[in-house]
């Protein structure tokens, strides 16, 4: 019992920080954020992508609106990667953090369980 | 070392005996069950207006804590923080290890551990084994802990593992090297093997980790590539749970070389120029996981990119008219270098320079491309077709970065094994022993040419698995035995009693198809007798004999007969007639590639490596032709016109000479003893300049065959009318001659100059007329006997 308690409140509690932490990095790695950040205009599958060093100016007039359509639809699906993404990491973040705070007191949970239902409590 | 004193009641071994209960399926199950239970009938009760709910809810939260403990702590106790036994000892052993433990409580232990086992089923430590090596002292545990901790400490183990507790108490038992020797192994092989185990174990750890890949917008910014992707195949897609092991320093050396070439300006190409098996693809395979590592320390220019293999086969094939496959190949660069990530890989690249039927020769326009920098393409190739690519087209080849691949060293090959082992395991559902890989790079090193290492220990490795021992074990016998299928040599030792009788009784063997000679007899049956069993210098020919003396001695013969007896076969012997070969071009016809000249030396030892190599009149070779061939009697080798190496080291070499023949005749007439004969004889040859005194100094032996008396020739007769014996027993008749029709036989066919050569065709003759002029007259039937006088043959 003692074993496991000095556990709980020292490399168990560590521990579950660590792996909270990773569980947030394999979620930033599945959304790629800061490469979708970091791409954000860049042109969505370089669907645009080509010479126009020798074109005549409107043929390189139509690459250039082509690219800025490119990077218009580009930048949108990134947004809403980044924005799904976000939301998914800070609810799961949210929930690991109140399991942070709450993990020293689980073990005092059935002592405060036993005093409720002494006291009568009830909804 | 008093920390070392084992105890029972340390809070690791505690936590250890309780993981045994809890960390089980059925434990975990019921308290997860028992959590969830709790707290939904807690809340349950709390809806009906029940505080007692708050009691029960409250106590879900027990066995969810006692699952969390199981999980994260008990299923792998870690390390305590000291250097003592306790704080290091395994989590298995210490579930196993009971009160006062003993050397022999130990031993029984090992089994229940990994690593013990891992050790068992490579290196036949088993725990009969242990318990022969150890005693129920309970005072000597403490410094076989002692040892087993500094084993650990000097292995840089993170435990002391039930392997490591194996070896310490090995190194206790008083003849333990003695013990080791007789099983082929020494100490430091076991201590590789926890090293082995180590670095398999760390794998599956590191396969069970998530990797980080760049997730779903990894790709968004780079282009689409159709045809590409119809005619390579994507690396970097098929990439393996665990990240190819790179175990050369050279090779991490041209991997970081890559990095650089193609994070920087210039020309982003790479032609990695090695031996076929020492490792390209490996590299290049390498090179991609690291690539898609999103945690690898990359220039952003680097990170994601997608290794492509451009598949030749399919492109030829998909190109119908001429200059099609230009234009496909155009597309696919230019997709390539449009979608911005991709790094196309030209794997034997000589593929892709080659002219004719089914080839593709892509150098007009590949050049360009290389010499502008602007895609990133890897090539492979071996240096002879870079040397063929750069005399064609020097232009292309010196267009690229050139990178060259080194074979890998003996100890690097072991790890490279080690690393594939468990792969060949789970394909071929077997186990590898230590002797295995050991023999493997052994043997391949010796009998594999055609390929460098470590591919060429790999592929004997791998063919080794369809030889298993003892139900699935790949043992030492494995290996000799798939090298023995696969390349037509005898490498295991003689094991059979027939064997072992052959080579005892060899010279009885001769002599039933020789006569007299027992000089040389026995000077070649003891060189094969210790060939036999390993002793001799495996660096050169199993043995180097010349033959002198006159025409018709047995000179050939003698070789026929070790091809027989030795060889298992008068097929297996190499016979190369050096009267053919009297001028200095004629070294090249000696020497030629088994694809342009099939009867060439070399071609014929390349397809016969375990035979007899016969090389008839020397003394009439050209001295170039000698010197050529002082290299395969001194270092067992000869490369040839294509400068691949051809083994002779398990051939028997024999060089026959008349060379002195006459003075030969005249010393035995004198009645000089055969030794004092050799001595005068090379010496004449020496000073005679017919053989220069460093050729005849390769040999291991001289051998002098002397002229046959009459007495020799009797028993020639014997056997040539055994052989004609031979020939009659389909029509069921039997011949002897009586003593006069042998003595007249042996007149008539006796020639002082040709020896006893005549004698065969005059025999068979004489005997074989007179059968069949028998046989038509009806004066003999199937099943008759003839005896033949010296009258029936005087008629003839």
């Amino acid at each position: 019992m003692f074993n496991l308690l000095s556990w709980w409140y020292s490399a168990g509690w560590a521990d579950f920080l660590h792996r909270s932490g990773a569980t947030l990095a394999n979620l930033m790695d599945f959304f790629s954020i800061d490469l979708l950040f970091k791409t954000l205009f860049s042109p969505f599958r370089q669907i645009s992508a080509g010479s126009a060093k020798s074109a005549s100016l409107d043929v390189k007039f139509r690459m250039f609106i082509d690219r800025l359509v490119s990077r218009f639809i580009g930048a949108i699906v990134r947004t809403f990667v980044i924005i799904a993404g976000i939301l998914c990491i800070g609810v799961v973040a949210i929930i690991n953090l109140a399991f942070i705070i709450l993990w020293p007191a689980l073990p005092l949970l059935p002592v405060a369980g036993i005093i409720l239902t002494i006291l009568g409590v009830a909804f | 070392m008093n920390n070392n004193i084992y105890n029972y009641s340390s809070p690791r071994a505690k936590s250890a005996r309780a993981s045994k209960i809890l960390n089980t399926a059925p434990i975990k199950f019921l308290l997860i069950f028992c959590a969830i239970a709790l707290l939904c009938l807690g809340i349950y009760l709390l809806i009906v207006k029940s505080s007692l709910g708050w009691l029960v809810a409250s106590f879900s939260t027990l066995p969810f804590i006692l699952f969390i403990y199981t999980v994260h702590y008990l299923s792998k106790v870690p390390v305590g923080k000291g250097n003592n036994i306790n704080d290091l000892l395994s989590t298995n052993c210490l579930i196993y290890l009971g009160k006062d433990p003993t050397p022999q409580s130990i031993a029984k232990i090992i089994k229940n551990t990994r690593s013990g086992r891992f050790l068992a089923a490579r290196f036949g430590i088993t725990e009969q084994m242990l318990q022969f090596v150890t005693n129920g002292q309970a005072a000597d545990a403490t410094p076989v802990f002692n040892t087993a901790l500094e084993i650990r400490n000097n292995l840089g183990a993170e435990v002391v593992s039930g392997g490591i507790l194996a070896i310490s108490l090995i190194q206790h038992f008083p003849d333990y090297e003695n013990l080791l020797r007789s099983m082929k192994l020494s100490i430091d092989d076991l201590y590789q093997g926890i090293n082995w185990y180590n670095h398999i174990y760390g794998l599956v750890l590191a396969a069970k980790k998530h990797h980080h890949t760049g997730g779903i917008g990894r790709d968004f910014a780079f282009g689409y590539t159709p045809t590409l992707r119809h005619f390579g195949q994507n690396i970097s897609e098929i990439r393996p749970t665990i990240p190819t092991q790179i175990h050369q320093v050279s090779h991490q050396e041209i991997l970081n070389r890559m990095v650089q070439i193609f994070s920087q300006g210039g020309r982003q190409n790479v032609a990695l120029v090695g031996p076929d098996g020492s490792g390209r693809s490996t590299i290049v395979s390498a090179f991609a996981d690291m690539l898609m590592d999103a945690d690898s320390h990359l220039p952003a220019n680097l990170k994601f990119r997608q290794i492509y293999l451009l598949d030749s086969a399919a492109l030829i094939s998909a190109a119908n008219a001429p200059g099609e496959i230009e234009t496909l190949l155009s597309r696919i660069f230019n997709e390539a270098y449009s979608a911005k990530n991709i790094i196309i890989c030209l794997d034997n690249a000589h593929l892709f320079f080659e002219e004719g039927t089914g080839s593709v020769d892509i150098s007009n326009l590949l050049t360009p491309i290389l010499e502008a920098g602007g895609l990133r393409i890897i090539l492979t190739m071996n240096e002879q077709k870079y040397l063929e690519i750069s005399a064609k087209n020097s232009t292309l080849t010196n267009s690229l970065n050139k990178i060259i691949v080194a074979p890998a060293s003996e100890q690097e090959t072991m790890l490279i094994m080690q690393d594939k082992v468990p792969s060949f395991e789970y394909q071929h559902n077997v186990i590898f022993t230590y002797w295995a890989l050991r023999e493997a790079y052994r043997l391949s090193e010796r009998y594999i040419h055609d390929l460098a290492m470590p591919g060429r220990a790999l592929s004997l490795l791998e063919t080794s698995a369809d030889y298993p021992e003892q139900g699935k074990f790949i043992t030492e016998t494995s290996v000799q035995q798939a090298i023995e299928k696969t390349e037509g040599v005898k490498v295991q030792q003689v094991t059979t009693e027939a064997d072992r009788n052959n080579l005892l009784n060899m010279e009885e063997l001769i002599h039933r198809r020789m006569v007299n000679q027992e000089s040389a007899v026995k000077t070649v049956s003891d060189a094969l007798r210790r060939a036999s069993v390993g002793v001799r210098n495996e660096s050169r020919p199993i043995g180097t004999f010349l033959f002198l003396g006159p025409t018709g001695v047995g000179k050939t013969e003698l070789a026929k007969s070790l091809s027989e007896v030795y060889f298992n076969g008068e097929s297996q012997i190499v016979r190369i007639d050096l009267n053919e070969y009297v001028s200095e071009n004629d070294v090249s016809r000696l020497i030629a590639e088994a694809s342009k000249y099939d009867n060439s030396l070399t071609a014929q030892v390349m397809k016969r490596p375990f035979s007899v190599v016969l090389l008839d009149e020397i003394e009439k070779a050209h001295p170039k032709v000698l010197t050529t061939l002082l290299q395969m009697l001194d270092e067992g080798i000869l490369r040839d016109s294509e400068n691949h190496e051809v083994s002779f080291r398990d051939c028997i070499v024999i060089a026959t000479s008349n060379a002195g023949a006459n003075e030969i005749r005249q010393y035995i007439s004198q009645g000089v003893p055969l030794d004092k004969v050799k001595d005068e004889l090379v010496n004449q040859l020496v000073k005679s300049g017919e053989f220069k005194p460093e050729f005849l100094n390769r040999f291991d032996e001289i051998c002098i065959f002397t002229p046959l008396s009459e007495a020799d020739l009797l028993k020639v007769v014997d056997i040539i009318i055994a052989g004609v014996n031979q020939t009659l027993a389909p029509q069921k008749i039997t011949v002897s001659l009586d003593d006069e029709a042998k003595r007249l036989l042996v007149q008539k066919g006796n020639d002082p100059m040709l020896g006893a050569r005549p004698m065969r065709r005059i025999v068979q003759q004489t005997v074989e007329n007179l059968v069949a002029r028998m046989l038509l007259s009806s004066q003999i039937s199937a099943g008759s006997t003839v005896v033949i006088t010296a009258e029936m043959v005087q008629g003839d």
